[in-house]
């Protein structure tokens, strides 16, 4: 053993941060499933543009005039879809802890890095890291399927094309951070889809389906309503600004119930 | 040098590690021995910083592991052989670690020779590892900080001969090193082999800290005394309980004695005219002695089956 011990420490130079990041990067791309997840992405991305888009054409195109939405823009599609995608993307963000608690890695994390804190941010930065560019990807997919299938009923002007595209990635981004959050909070992955569910889809369409106005409103500061206004760009009920405030705010809070948990918790 | 001062955990009303106070030093191999379900892994989670106590506090040359912010330099630990994710590779899995130290990738394929595992097996994802080779790979990891301090829970579940042979020189050798080399088990024999300073525990509680030859030295000295004759046996146990002498029955010719000399035992069975086949007397063993300490906080003692009884 003593002739293979080296110096492992080096003089002078600090790991801290970065090092805590390095090792989530390393864990995130050695397992397989993160590829599947990517795949799956693109492909329920692909799937949900098209359809979108077809349903776009063929209401122009049917007996119905009162149906016509006219010209829409393929951002408008990509947007539309992101209802669909966001699952496949949130995933990531959702195993990156998850999976260490099913597999009890999480010790070996927490022993290799003692900080709660930094764990769950270098897992942040990660999952932030991987998620907005997946989200460009996923846009440039979607429209390159949508533009053909809208054929004459689409439009592409480049600078708000550009926009939809930058909105979808940060919303991917920030919600595959909130699902990061809502992971270590509840540690299993069951319970935080099924939450994580909730919070996006089923508590806000619960709360619009009577479609009165007190309602609408509280359904309005839920995490991808938010998200809906700020990647359409609306300026009613807030504007696109506050919406993304808002879904930053989800991110952070969960967050913070998942540091909280981490640091209360026996491991 | 880890320092335990005072440290408890309690979940609910049950009382895992009961005021542990025990300095455990560098150089030499420190056993901690307990029943199962005596504390042994709370104790080693409690000092990871993994668990934390209800009171009391774990420190490791002097700081608490929370503190500490390239612990693998300071500390390496073998808990839990099989918390691997299934999918990642054994490499992988050193790989991330030692970046998470600021450790050089080279480290990882060193220490992956010290402990026997070849690329084709670094290679193989988790979910494939034998229990065996999930050791080897904890131990892997415990040494990439190359650190001062080592603790191992149970590591040599799942070895074979030849890799329960090879940990124990591991230890022995890390030891030698002048480091602090932390071991649980409950296999006595194994700590008799490995271990020159004993941690005994049970149900939480402190039962002995000391030198092994002290531990072994200080168990009881039985007698065995066996005879053909069930009636002479009885009578030979009565007298040996009046003269203060505490008798077990080994079986149905045999006793065990304690707590009287071979001479005394010999002497009174002349004197009850007892025929004797055997009248040994058995030296102290770890075993022994740890049966002795752990006696009464057994967590899960078997119910000896009344003979004649079944079916």
């Amino acid at each position: 053993m003593s002739s293979t011990r080296t110096r492992t420490r080096p003089a002078g130079r600090s790991t801290g941060f970065g090092g805590t990041v390095a090792a989530e990067w390393t864990k995130l791309w050695s397992v397989r499933s993160t590829w599947w997840t990517l795949l799956a992405a693109v492909l329920v991305t692909a799937a949900a543009a098209g359809q979108l888009a077809i349903y776009a054409a063929n209401a122009n195109t049917n007996d119905d005039p009162t149906d016509d939405r006219g010209i829409v823009t393929v951002g408008s599609i990509l947007i539309d879809s992101m209802e669909l995608t966001q699952y496949a993307v949130l995933a990531l963000g959702l195993l990156a802890v998850t999976s260490e608690f099913t597999s009890g890695t999480i010790r070996t994390t927490l022993q290799c890095t003692p900080s709660r804190g930094r764990v769950l941010l270098a897992k942040a930065v990660v999952t932030a890291a991987v998620t907005f560019p997946l989200g460009l990807l996923l846009g440039g997919v979607g429209a390159l399927v949508a533009g053909p299938v809208l054929g004459e009923w689409g439009t592409a002007p480049v600078a708000g094309t550009l926009r939809d595209l930058l909105a979808v990635a940060a919303y991917l981004a920030l919600v595959g951070v909130l699902a990061l959050g809502l992971g270590a909070a509840l540690r299993s992955a069951v319970l935080t889809l099924i939450v994580l569910l909730a919070t996006l889809m089923i508590v806000p369409l619960s709360l619009q389906e009577p479609d009165i106005t007190v309602l609408n409103r509280i359904a309005d500061g839920f995490p991808a309503v938010a998200g809906g206004h700020f990647m359409a760009g609306d300026v009613e009920p807030y504007p696109a600004s506050a919406g993304l405030l808002l879904l930053v705010g989800w991110a952070v809070v969960a967050l913070g119930l998942g540091r909280v948990a981490l640091r209360r918790r026996d491991a | 040098m880890i320092t335990l001062r005072g440290l408890t955990k309690r979940f609910g009303s049950t009382t895992a590690v009961d005021a542990l106070t025990v300095d455990i030093a560098p150089g030499r191999v420190t056993g901690f021995l307990g029943p199962n379900g005596a504390g042994k892994s709370t104790t080693m989670r409690m000092i990871l910083g993994l668990d934390r106590p209800t009171a009391g506090q774990a420190l490791i040359g002097g700081r608490a592991y929370r503190e500490l912010r390239h612990p693998l330099h300071e500390v390496g630990a073998l808990l839990d052989a099989k918390a691997i994710h299934p999918a990642r590779s054994g490499r992988a899995h050193l790989l991330a670690m030692a970046r998470s130290n600021g450790i050089p990738a080279r480290r990882v394929d060193e220490v992956l020779a010290t402990v026997g595992l070849d690329d084709r097996a670094a290679a193989k994802p988790g979910r494939t590892l034998s229990l065996g080779m999930g050791q080897r790979l904890g131990i892997a990891g415990a040494l990439l900080g190359d650190p001062p301090v080592l603790m191992f829970d149970e590591p040599v579940n799942g070895l074979d001969p030849d890799g329960v042979r090879w940990v124990r020189q591991l230890m022995r050798l890390l030891a030698g090193e002048g480091r602090t080399v932390f071991v649980s088990s409950h296999l006595m024999t194994e700590m008799q082999l490995t271990a020159d300073q004993l941690v005994v525990i049970g149900r939480g509680r402190l039962l002995a800290d000391a030198p092994i030859d002290e531990v072994v030295a200080g168990s009881a000295v039985a007698v065995r005394v066996r005879s053909p004759h069930p009636d002479g046996l009885a009578k030979l146990a009565e007298r040996l309980t009046a003269a203060g002498a505490t008798v077990e029955a080994a079986g149905p010719d045999e006793l065990t004695v304690t707590g009287a000399t071979v001479d005394r035992v010999g002497d009174l069975a002349y004197e009850s005219g007892v025929r004797l086949h055997e009248l040994s007397q058995h030296g102290a063993s770890l075993e022994r002695a740890f049966m002795e300490l752990t006696a009464g906080s057994v967590e899960y003692a078997g119910v000896p089956d009344p003979v004649g009884e079944t079916r």
